[in-house]
């Protein structure tokens, strides 16, 4: 027992001073280096075939090329291909190959060297496990020539040119490198440094869980980085980040919460910028799971199979709420399925549904659900109360902040919420299965809408023995269904944009998605050191584009020496009060640990 | 020593107060994030004397109403180590043989395993909330407690009174329960007051690693929420502060109070206090 309260006061400790791991990067003397920090989910493997993890791909983005860049609107631009069309009967595409580039050991880089990415990815189980669901619709790859690939389709599909893109699209890796090791690609670290690879930077340095070094590409073909050098360091905890950032071990950090930033919005040194959602927090519901051949599955309630209690739920929610409270206003509060940071694809309901508890009420008072002794109203057709499970990510502040209010709201219209709390492995295993009533949920997404909204199709429902789905929350509806393969081939993005709202006005009627927020990217960066990180104009709100660490880091400059007065000494009151927290926790370990060794003398 | 003592008591009974009377004055119109309107993680005021936290509920409140879950995880976590140690230090001791072999073999087994991981997993296995939390403590604390008992009921046996009542016929049941127990009892008592210190540590130290039920208010969900909520960032003391020193409080009230005890109880060891 005493380890724990040793660990405790360690933790304390840690929190008290949160000092970045030793080796990070001393800048080297005349040339510029941009520190930032690593990505929180850090980098799971280097290896970009098996690699989940938001670090690793924000690395790849770096240090591989891909067929398309994307512009920050989120539209496909180019990168190693310069033009892509498809045939007249949308079934090839065709990408001309930039000819002259070459790889960071000096091979020339060729159609060829996609093709064989992408036909590995098609054809090898092991090769196929990050970005397999991409290229599943590919029917064949083909390189004609060093500056011709030909990608045939089974069907048409719009969404070709978004294949292969920085961070959240497939890598292009050298073939010359990757062939003898694709035999046994499970096994294969690529952590020989510098990496053979092409992009704005070259990775020359990894330390697991601690930093990725690289070096520029003066002559990347998009534009060179405007500083030498790059390093990504990893913290372990956001207020650490903060503190290296404020402190000025680091230059920027993506991703800060709405309480650190409104700290650090108030610090005349530091630049803070919100960007536009990418993604939105919200409610599922499991309106009586099935399979794909209808067969009832899991656990859920019967009741939540009634749109009116649906809909209901959704008339008791305060969103608004939410967005003040939870993310202290630093987000848009939710309606549509697909999050605002891709304008084309954003929708909004002609007619949202209001936070109108009396109205919610009403609908459950006219749909037959009478209330107890208890206060819990119960369902005419099972003869159960509305009690729910309501599962929440243990690990996610935000769903904990959240849960909060929705029970408490649930109670003032008759339903009783149990929240319990899980693991996201136990939570996904629980939602596969339907053994579940409510839980939270959240998803962001590239440009690039085809993923998301596929979770919502029927086909991804799960088969009669409960294995083979990849379904989000049970949803199945034959209109949307159609939608969905409608525009898959809408080639015209204006066309597919209103078929793609048709979608998200039928999963906004149905109430099983019932979404709350799009919280705002959060970007931190010193105004002293760090220029130009930040793309395109701010809206009305001061809110800007969203934002890819890919074009960020390519358009960062260092800034001008006017500002070069460093921070000195930010938050030490915070420091001193962190510190006395410390030194009370050690106190009483200590003299715990006394006690305990006093008790093993005795003995 | 006696009156650091009588301090370590004031203060936990004080704390006991707070917890079991918080019912009477804090309610769901205090504690429930949908009713609540104070300003969002404020600083100490007339209002909200402690501030208030990430959803504007009164910092001062939450401290007083996670005194009980604190305090209850604490001390049942304890009655469960004490029941198990005891139990198994006793059989040990008492049964010598292969069967108190096999017992000291399981303590010892224990002992070498790293509580805090052991700690982990068995709440990451049994799922979150209170009940979990209090039986990885039990789980990973009972060992001292089973070899201190075991130790004493050695000492007892070798005595005299136990030859005799053996001798009139005492059989192993009435040696242990109605001889030895009540021997044995003191030392248990003391190291049951020690234990609910560390119990109380490990319970703030589970909580904040996230292991808790995240909706209940306990000091160690509170550090959590802060620390995930980015209070240092935001210099929110406040938010840090209250649940620290009230987590150092209580341990230090157990802790002078299981000092006291055993002063009371063994007078030897004043010589070398």
């Amino acid at each position: 027992m005493r380890r724990i309260g040793a660990v405790l006061c360690a933790l304390t400790l840690a929190f008290a001073v949160p000092a970045a791991p030793a080796g990070a990067a001393a800048p080297p003397v005349r040339s510029t280096v941009l520190r930032a920090a690593m990505d929180g989910s850090g980098v799971d493997t280097l290896n970009p075939f098996l690699a989940f993890f938001n670090g690793a791909l924000e690395t790849f983005g770096m240090v591989y090329p891909s067929l398309n860049s994307l512009d920050p609107s989120g539209a496909p631009g180019p990168y190693l291909a310069t033009k892509w069309e498809p045939s007249a009967d949308r079934l090839t595409w065709t990408f001309t190959i930039r000819e002259g580039l070459k790889w960071s050991d000096g091979k020339p880089i060729t159609a060829e060297d996609a093709a064989w990415t992408l036909n590995l990815i098609m054809t090898d189980a092991v090769a196929g496990t990050a970005n397999g669901s991409l290229v599943s619709n590919f029917e064949k790859v083909t390189a004609e020539g060093p500056a011709t690939l030909v990608i045939k389709t089974k069907a048409p599909q719009a969404s070709v040119p978004y294949v292969s893109h920085p961070m959240s699209g497939i890598p292009i890796v050298p073939k010359h490198v990757w062939e003898p090791l694709a035999k046994n690609l499970k096994d294969a670290k690529n952590d020989v440094f510098p990496l053979v690879g092409y992009g704005p930077w070259t990775l020359t340095e990894y330390k697991q869980e601690q930093y990725a070094k690289f070096t520029a590409n003066k002559e990347f073909v998009l534009g060179p980085p405007k500083f030498d050098n790059l390093v990504l360091q990893s913290f372990k905890s956001g207020d650490a980040a903060v503190a290296a950032l404020r402190s000025g071990q680091i230059d920027y950090k993506a991703g800060v919460n709405p309480t650190q930033f409104k700290a650090l919005q108030a610090d005349p040194k530091i630049a803070a910028v919100r960007t536009v959602g990418n993604g939105w927090m919200g409610l599922e519901i499991n309106h009586n799971a099935r399979t794909r051949s209808g067969k009832k599955i899991g656990t859920g309630h019967p009741a939540l199979g009634d749109p009116a209690l649906r809909k209901a739920i959704a008339l008791a929610t305060d969103k608004q709420t939410l967005v003040t409270k939870v993310i202290d206003g630093v987000g848009r509060l939710g309606h549509g399925y697909l999050p605002p940071a891709w304008p084309q694809w954003f929708w909004t309901p002609a007619q949202p549904t209001p936070y109108d508890p009396a109205q919610a009420n009403r609908v459950l008072d006219e749909a037959g659900y009478t209330k107890g002794a208890d206060g819990v109203r119960t369902d005419p057709k099972s003869g159960r109360p509305l009690a729910f499970r309501f599962g929440i990510h243990s690990d996610d502040a935000a769903d904990a902040a959240i849960s909060g209010y929705v029970v408490g709201w649930m109670k003032e219209i008759g339903i009783k919420l149990t929240i319990q709390s899980l693991s996201m492995t136990a939570l996904n295993s629980d939602l596969a299965k339907g053994d579940w009533d409510l839980l939270m949920d959240a998803w962001t997404t590239g440009p690039d809408p085809t993923y998301l909204l596929g979770i919502q199709s029927c086909g991804t429902l799960p088969k009669d023995d409960g294995t083979g789905g990849n379904t989000d929350s049970f949803f199945c509806d034959a209109a949307f269904d159609e939608l969905f393969k409608k525009q898959l081939t809408t080639f015209d993005q204006g066309e597919r944009a209103k078929v793609i709202g048709e979608m998200q006005e039928i999963l906004y009627a149905a109430n099983v998605n019932q979404i709350y927020y799009y919280a705002d990217g959060l970007d931190v960066a010193r105004k002293d050191t760090v220029t130009g990180l930040t793309l395109g104009k701010p809206d009305a709100d001061g809110v800007y584009p969203s934002q890819t660490a890919f074009w960020s880091y390519l358009n960062a400059a260092p800034a001008t020496a006017t500002t070069a007065a460093k921070a000195e000494g930010s938050g030490s009151g915070m420091t001193w009060v962190a510190g006395g927290i410390a030194l009370v926790v050690v106190l009483g370990g200590v003299l715990v640990w006394r006690r305990r060794a006093g008790g093993a003398d005795r003995e | 020593m006696k009156r650091s003592g009588l301090w370590g008591i004031g203060v936990l009974a004080a704390f006991a107060l707070l917890a079991l009377t918080a019912p009477l004055h804090i309610g769901d119109d205090q504690l429930d994030v949908v009713r609540v309107d104070g300003p969002r993680l404020a600083p100490p005021s007339a209002a909200y004397p402690l501030g208030t936290d990430l959803a504007g509920r009164s910092i001062l409140h939450l401290v007083i109403w996670g005194s009980r879950e604190s305090l209850s995880i604490g001390l049942i976590a304890t009655a469960l180590t004490v029941l198990l140690g005891t139990a198994v230090g006793l059989l040990a001791g008492h049964y010598q043989g292969r069967i108190g072999q096999a017992l000291m073999h399981v303590t010892d087994w224990f002992i070498a395993l790293p509580s805090l991981p052991l700690a982990i997993s068995l709440s990451a296995v049994l799922g979150q909330g209170a009940a979990s939390i209090t039986i990885a403590i039990a789980v990973t604390s009972w060992t001292a407690t089973a070899r201190l008992v075991r130790a004493q009921t050695l000492a007892v046996e070798a005595r005299p009174f136990i030859e005799r009542a053996r001798a009139l016929g005492a059989g192993n049941r009435q040696v242990m329960l109605r001889h030895v127990l009540p021997n044995v009892m003191p030392l248990v008592l003391v190291s049951s007051t020690l234990t609910v210190a560390s119990a109380i540590l490990s319970e703030a130290t589970l909580t904040f690693l996230g292991l808790g039920d995240p909706t209940s208010v306990t000091w160690g969900s509170m550090l959590q929420t802060a620390f995930s909520g980015g209070a240092v960032t935001a210099g929110a003391w406040w938010y840090l502060m209250p649940p620290g020193l009230a987590i150092l409080l209580v341990v230090l009230g157990f802790t002078l109070t299981g000092r006291a005890v055993e002063h009371l109880l063994n007078p030897r060891m004043v010589q070398h206090a």
